[in-house]
């Protein structure tokens, strides 16, 4: 049996072209991500080359003009930063309220699935759908005042609050029954147990959770320029109620200006966006890895 | 103003409350067992007492105000000579009101000059009213409670009762959200398909809102085009653009890569999908847009546009990429182990395996996961905002300028218009189809996934 069958000339072809479809295909996956990563390249490459010269102290502390020299975005910053205040403050506390009813308190009931089938549901609604809610509820049927952060603020909550939610309930599903039966075991009661001992371990997980969901809600643009955000906003807003723009719809309203200079500070207002981003994005894994505990 | 700092007032008066009722119940506290609850929940309980009732009656008397302040300005010897009729009378109303908050304005009427006094005056008096009652209130909260500062007083069931109110009340918020934007939806599309019918709406295929009106109100408002335009950028090219590389990564990242590349590679990828759609749409029309039109007009067609449906599409696409390649990695990871590893056994190799086991296997996962993205790409809005353009084409040509449903809605909902003309509630009606095909597809894929770990498991 000197010549066994897989030996012949034949089967070695076979093999080699077995093997050679297994590199290809690799090398396809390969290709896929670096294609995939190539045009994330392209798109920062490009913004940073248009947008780098325009960043400047003006720039960063100017409000919108007509003149693309003089315009800047701090207005646009504020806006954002009172939509977000607004944001947080809402969604912070009922998303969580909400995930401590749902994981630890919640009587096993038809209503209850269906809140949370709507939860589940509300996570995948079109950003677009909340702007017409806000547009429809907010500024027609209540009355408040158009273009705000107030009204901004309140449409983003509700469009953030599925989302902390539901990772505020993965946090606290995650703390292990064996906290809960010593708190009990002591004499706490089922409330003292969650608000003393399960809601303050599963915290990091829940602030994780609610810094990517309000660093989506500052990239929107959608449900902003339904309830009229798009306003030309020379003076920074004073308070929630006055009319205000954020970066996104800056970027929006900036790229659609003829004047080729604004094409500068459209790249410049997406790279402080893309820094915001990034620097919540990094908190939110600093506080992963800081505060992650295995059980 | 005066209502405003009431609330401050309630809030402070809430602060005193608790630490009164704490210390009084340190007081009681004469050895082991002695209290039934901790002093700190008779503060809480007193809190509650003071805060609950007090806001209830400010929300009450923020809400009849109004009404009170009207009916005072009517009785004004003023608002005789209101006109008749009540559209004309509101806005002179609405007038005074503003010139009652900011007297330096100038009047456009000079009826809502004389009338602005008496409307300030109104607004004093019943602002003081209030605010005395919901003193009032509180205090009557605060002391009631204050006398139950007993030892035998169960404050901590009261007050963890009253938590309990507070999370059912935060977990309904969702359903409260789901409904307003159900009701809303159909409210205003209803007010809209009252001038259009609704068959006129889905089959017809002619879109000119701008020049709707009269006779050919029931032809303009045709949204197959729309429907279609959605379907081709969001189902069809951003689909040949995310299956293809959203799948061959996850496939690279979750049986190729070692953990440490994929520990890189993942993150990385991930970056896609946290870059803020705005950035995307302002790439799509600077960048890939001038591409593929110079390409069109390369390949010999007359006058390509610069917005089209490839641009949008494909930008799109690498939008949904790490979506994509996660709902696929979710379904590799959940195929059991020994079906791999059965055919690596038999001889295969790794490609063969999945290839011809894996990927079956997981297909279910992998469809769900696609419909998800599906549904994720039909209801994006700025890309195909900024590049797909207005013109509202049947066509299937990719170079074409396309419009979409989400660009029509806020196209019509960000010009200059009175509220309630057909054009601006079409764009309820277009949100309520949107609403309805994303959550369908939400709901038949969420229920596939399901059965499809129970299969495995």
């Amino acid at each position: 049996m000197s010549n066994a069958r897989w030996q012949t000339p034949e089967a070695a072809r076979r093999i080699a072209r077995r093997n050679a479809a297994e590199r290809r295909f690799k090398l396809i996956g390969l290709g896929a991500i670096a294609l995939s990563l190539a045009f994330l390249a392209l798109l920062l490459v490009i913004m940073l080359k248009n947008g780098l010269s325009g960043l400047s102290w003006t720039f960063l502390t100017g409000s919108d003009s007509t003149d693309p020299s003089v315009a800047g975005v701090w207005g646009a910053t504020k806006g954002s930063l009172l939509t977000m205040l607004v944001t947080l403050l809402l969604s912070f506390p009922m998303g969580v309220l909400a995930a401590v009813y749902l994981e630890e308190f919640a009587p096993r009931a038809r209503w209850i699935e269906w809140i949370e089938v709507s939860i589940n549901n509300l996570a995948a609604v079109p950003s677009i759908i909340f702007g017409l809610l806000g547009l429809a509820v907010f500024i027609n049927t209540i009355g408040m005042p158009r273009s705000s952060p107030l009204v901004g603020g309140l449409t983003l909550a509700l469009m953030t609050m599925p989302v902390i939610v539901i990772s505020g309930r993965n946090a606290i599903k995650a703390v292990p029954p064996s906290i809960r039966d010593a708190a009990l075991a002591v004499g706490a009661s089922k409330v003292q147990t969650v608000f003393h001992h399960v809601l303050p371990l599963a915290l990091p997980g829940i602030l994780t959770g609610t810094i990517i969901g309000m660093a989506r809600a500052l990239g929107e643009t959608a449900p902003l320029l339904m309830i009229g955000m798009r306003a030309f906003v020379v003076t920074p807003p004073g308070g929630i109620t006055d009319p205000a723009s954020v970066l996104p719809m800056q970027i929006f309203l900036w790229s659609d200006e003829i004047n080729s200079g604004f094409i500068r500070n459209t790249s410049a207002a997406i790279i402080v966006l893309l820094v915001f981003l990034l620097a919540m994005n990094g908190l939110a894994i600093y506080l992963r890895n800081k505060f992650e505990v295995r059980w | 103003m005066i209502l405003t700092g009431v609330l401050l007032a309630v809030l402070g008066l809430g602060l005193v409350g608790w630490f009164a009722a704490r210390g009084r119940a340190r007081l009681l506290h004469t050895g082991r067992g002695s209290l039934q609850s901790m002093p700190v929940y008779h503060g809480w309980h007193m809190l509650l007492w003071i805060l609950v009732p007090a806001l209830i009656a400010w929300g009450a008397w923020m809400a009849i105000m109004p009404g009170l302040v009207d009916g005072a300005v009517m009785a004004d010897p003023a608002a005789a000579q209101l006109p008749a009729d009540s559209m004309s009378r509101a806005s002179i109303l609405a007038e005074a009101k503003a010139l009652a908050d900011n007297p330096g304005q100038a009047a456009f009427n000079p009826l809502s000059q004389s009338l602005s006094e008496p409307v300030r005056a109104a607004h004093q008096r019943f602002g003081l009213i209030g605010a005395v009652l919901v003193l009032i209130v509180a205090f009557a909260g605060g002391g009631w409670a204050f006398t139950k500062v007993r030892a035998n007083f169960p404050a901590r069931s009261r007050v963890e009762r009253a938590v309990m109110v507070v999370l059912l009340l935060a977990s309904l918020m969702a359903i409260l959200t789901t409904f307003g934007i159900v009701g809303s939806l159909v409210f205003e599309a209803g007010l809209f398909f009252k001038d259009v019918s609704p068959i006129a709406f889905l089959t017809g295929t002619h879109w000119a809102p701008g020049n709707a009106r009269g006779a050919n109100l029931q032809d303009s408002f045709g949204a197959v085009p729309l429907f279609w335009g959605t379907i081709y950028i969001g189902a069809i090219i951003a689909m040949i653009v995310a299956i293809p590389l959203g799948l061959m990564s996850a496939i690279y990242l979750t049986q190729y890569a070692t953990s440490n590349v994929r520990k890189w590679l993942k993150p990385m990828l991930e970056i896609l999908a946290g870059i803020p759609t705005v950035v995307y749409g302002y790439f799509a029309a600077l960048t890939v847009a001038p591409i593929f039109r110079d390409f069109a007009a390369a390949i010999g067609m007359a006058n390509p546009s610069t917005e089209s449906a490839l641009a949008a599409g494909v930008v799109m696409g690498v939008m949904i990429i790490p979506f994509v390649s996660s709902m696929a990695d979710d379904a590799l990871a959940a195929v059991p182990r020994a079906m791999s590893d059965g055919s690596l056994a038999l001889g295969a190799t790794k490609s063969e395996t999945i290839k011809k086991v894996l990927l079956p296997a997981a297909l279910p996962g992998i469809v769900a996961g696609v419909m998800l993205a599906i549904s994720r790409a039909i209801g994006e809005t700025m890309i195909v905002v900024m590049a797909a353009g207005a013109a509202a084409n049947l066509s299937l040509n990719p170079f074409a300028s396309m419009t979409t449903v989400t660009y029509q809605i806020v196209q019509m909902l960000t010009g200059d218009q009175e509220f309630n003309s057909p054009k601006t509630l079409s764009a309820f009606a277009l949100g309520l189809v949107l609403f309805i095909v994303t959550l369908v597809l939400n709901i038949i894929a969420l229920r596939v996934v399901k059965r499809f770990r129970e299969a495995y498991e």
